[in-house]
């Protein structure tokens, strides 16, 4: 049986960013983010003959972003099933299989594609339970890449989360390590609810000890206190964290002598809410970091999460930092310019501390 | 030519299909059809009566499904409960009552009553009933296309040997849904007759100003599966079509597409109208209403007498009547009920 995985992992790539199994030497692998992904798949498909897996190019092309590589080979068409460019008819047939007991995992070759299907995620799959008087169980798994990958230009660079986070009937996760991408994909499989598994193009060849244990899960709705500090606390998740959180962490330590306690969110619905506010008891100061658009953004509302139950503990306004409210352009340097970065986020973090 | 005239040519009365071998019963089944019939058209008669009630008894949008119970009723005829499924649209009324759903929770329902078929939280276009095979009750034009195509999806997975019924109007034809859905549904050889309940107008749009091509059944070709006309306000065609399309789809053959040809009595909903209907179209369409037709042939072919037809209509009455007055004793949900049913989990969530 699976534990929850509450120690810290001190061999993984960013100190302390995975939580192996507590009670025994957990076997690790060094895994990119989509291998992680591919092992958590193929493990619960091994475990369960109710989780299929579909979606454009998944099969026979090995996945867009090479996620599925030798899953067809493996499980044979019935349970890799390529589609048309029908994100409505795939999307919500995953919705109607569910309800009759399978396990879909959707990919989406891009989260930006799903505005042509959030009819059958909202209006469906979040809905069905509810409106039926919790007649049916929606045990589906929609995931793909999501955010500003690299050059895409706007149609392809959505931030989904905030989309999904506000829907109540859906769980919504964002890992930001592979050895999270493994626990928490796992978690979502086998949870009976639907979840939005979002991941980036731009992380899937990033490195880190996975655990090779097939009862390896990280539960969801539990945030991860990556990184234990004093000074303030930095809430963030996916890839932005990847991207320019940790660095900026390090160059607060290194140059500004900031002791910054780094929280990892992990689920965005439902958020953990409980672990940020003890964090701001201790350090009294927030800032909230995401490449979202800021208004109505999802860092806004994680803010309105925290803002009541933390006032009393705050000495400054909890600072956001978020993309540019522009759509994403294609010229690299433009595209750089409009997301969060490391001295955005340095500069949020000295105005919080009043240094 | 619009539906209403199309089907109007069509005979009266017609001999039931020699391969409808229930024909050859002692009539049992066919009272039961008529009578099933008699209860929809109840129900929905007295859904009227209550939503013009003082005090949004009933609120929201309600749509019936009055003149169109032969399809309904006719698939029920077929409909193999324990494994085929069945999927439609807001219209959904007459479709819970003939998969055998009780009209008590029916009207709970549409009182939003807690002894409701969706506990309340559904309505009108949100009927329920998964054990009895009903899947709803969807209220996005098109939006559960897709969906059914997942149920069938799931039966072939299994190899239940179920079939699923997914019925839309033809309005949802023009979704893009329903391209997609039938695309994939016939690239899969999934077990769905898809069933276009065509009644001639979507709220105030006549098919002949939504659709391109007039001729509806063929909107099912170019997706390589049979596609074809029925009549629907003939209860022993919809059962006689309807099983060839479920025998091919339970021998593995795939999906077929079916154009239900129908006319609704009432408004699109409650506050509809009708202005945009001449009463000549509403007195031809009369002649053709499906239990009628029905009423005559069993007549006529010795199954039924007038006094019979006068039992059945009593006593779906009272069986309509006894509904409503337990219905509106039902309580309400208790407020605290409206946080049940978002989630199956507890979070944080922990794997089994
Ligand atoms: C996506 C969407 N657009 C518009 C509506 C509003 N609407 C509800 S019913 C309807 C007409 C649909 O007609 P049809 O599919 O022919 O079914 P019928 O009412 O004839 O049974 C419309 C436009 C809706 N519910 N969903």
């Amino acid at each position: 049986m699976a534990r929850p995985c509450l120690l810290l992992n001190p061999t993984s790539r960013h100190g302390r960013a995975a939580r192996g199994t507590a009670d025994r030497t957990t076997p690790m692998a060094q895994l990119q983010f989509r291998q992680a992904l591919r092992a958590a798949m193929t493990e619960e498909m091994e475990r369960d003959e109710n989780v299929f897996l579909i979606g454009e190019e998944v099969a026979e092309y090995n996945g867009a972003y090479k996620v599925s590589e030798g899953m067809l080979d493996k499980f044979g068409p019935k349970r890799i099933i390529d589609t048309p460019i029908s994100e409505a008819a795939f999307s919500g047939l995953a919705v109607g299989s569910a309800c009759m007991g399978l396990r879909p995992i959707v990919e989406f070759m891009s989260w930006s594609f799903t505005w042509v299907c959030i009819d059958q995620i909202v209006n469906n799959a979040a809905n069905v339970r509810y409106m039926s008087g919790g007649q049916y169980k929606v045990p589906v798994v929609f995931r793909g890449g999501n955010g500003i990958a690299h050059q895409l230009g706007a149609t392809h660079s959505h931030r989904m989360e905030s989309v999904y986070a506000r829907i109540p009937g859906l769980i919504v996760v964002h890992p930001s390590t592979p050895a999270d991408a493994k626990g928490l994909l796992k978690s979502s499989i086998r949870c009976d609810d639907p979840v939005i598994f979002l991941e980036s193009e731009k992380m899937l060849n990033e490195l880190g000890e996975v655990p090779d244990d097939a009862d390896y899960t990280v539960p969801i709705g539990v945030a991860n206190v990556e990184r234990q500090g004093k000074d303030v606390t930095l809430v963030s998740y996916g890839r932005a964290l990847q991207r320019v959180v940790r660095p900026a962490v390090k160059a607060l330590a290194d140059d500004h002598g900031i002791d910054v306690e780094l929280i990892d969110l992990r689920t965005l619905r439902p958020m953990d809410t409980k672990t940020c506010i003890e964090s701001i008891k201790k350090t009294n100061r927030c800032v909230i970091v995401d490449e979202d658009w800021g208004y109505c953004g999802m860092g806004s509302g994680i803010l309105q999460k925290l803002q009541k139950p933390a006032f009393d503990y705050l000495d400054a306004p909890i600072e956001y930092v978020h993309s540019d409210e522009i759509p994403v352009p294609f010229n690299h340097y433009l595209e750089e310019a409009m997301m969060p970065s490391v001295d955005r986020i340095v500069s949020a973090v000295k105005e919080v501390c009043y240094r | 030519m619009s539906v209403v005239d199309e089907v109007a040519k069509r005979p009266a009365t017609r001999k039931p299909p020699e391969s409808n071998s229930a024909a050859k019963s002692d009539g049992s089944a066919e009272r039961a059809r008529l009578r099933l019939m008699m209860l929809i058209r109840r129900f929905e008669e007295r859904t009227v009566q209550e939503y013009q009630k003082a005090g949004q008894k009933i609120g929201g949008f309600c749509h019936v499904y009055s003149g169109q119970e032969a399809i309904a009723v006719g698939i029920s005829a077929i409909f193999q409960k324990g494994k085929d499924q069945l999927i439609n649209g807001y219209r959904c009324h007459g479709h819970s009552l003939a998969l055998g759903m009780p009209a008590r929770d029916c009207f709970a329902e549409l009182f939003g009553k807690a002894t409701g078929c969706s506990k309340g939280k559904g309505g009108s276009m949100h009927f329920f009933d998964a054990e009895a095979g009903n899947n709803g009750g969807h209220g996005i034009v098109g939006g559960h296309i897709p969906v059914g195509l997942g149920l069938a999806f799931a039966q072939k997975y299994k190899n239940t040997g179920g079939v699923t019924f997914c019925l839309f109007g033809d309005g949802a034809i023009n979704q893009g849904t329903h391209n997609e859905a039938l695309n994939m549904a016939s690239l899969m050889k999934a077990p769905v007759i898809w069933i276009v309940e065509n009644n001639g107008v979507a709220m105030g749009t006549q098919v002949e100003r939504s659709s391109a091509e007039k001729d509806l059944a063929e909107r099912g070709s170019g997706y390589a599966m049979p596609h074809y006309h029925v009549d629907g306000n003939d209860v022993d065609t919809v059962i006689e079509k309807f099983g060839a399309a479920v025998e091919r789809a339970r021998k593995g053959e795939g999906p077929s597409y079916i154009v239900a040809d129908t006319y609704r009595f009432r408004g699109h909903s409650m506050s509809d109208a009708m202005k945009y209907r001449t009463k000549d179209e509403m007195e031809k369409a009369k002649l053709r209403d499906p239990i009628t037709l029905y009423e005559v042939r069993l007549r006529e072919q010795g199954l039924l007498t007038q006094e019979q037809i006068d039992q059945l209509q009593e006593e779906v009455s009272k069986e309509v009547a006894d509904a409503v007055a337990q219905a509106d004793n039902d309580p309400h949900p208790q407020l605290e009920d409206r946080f049940d049913d978002i989630l199956a989990e507890k979070y944080p969530y922990q794997p089994k």
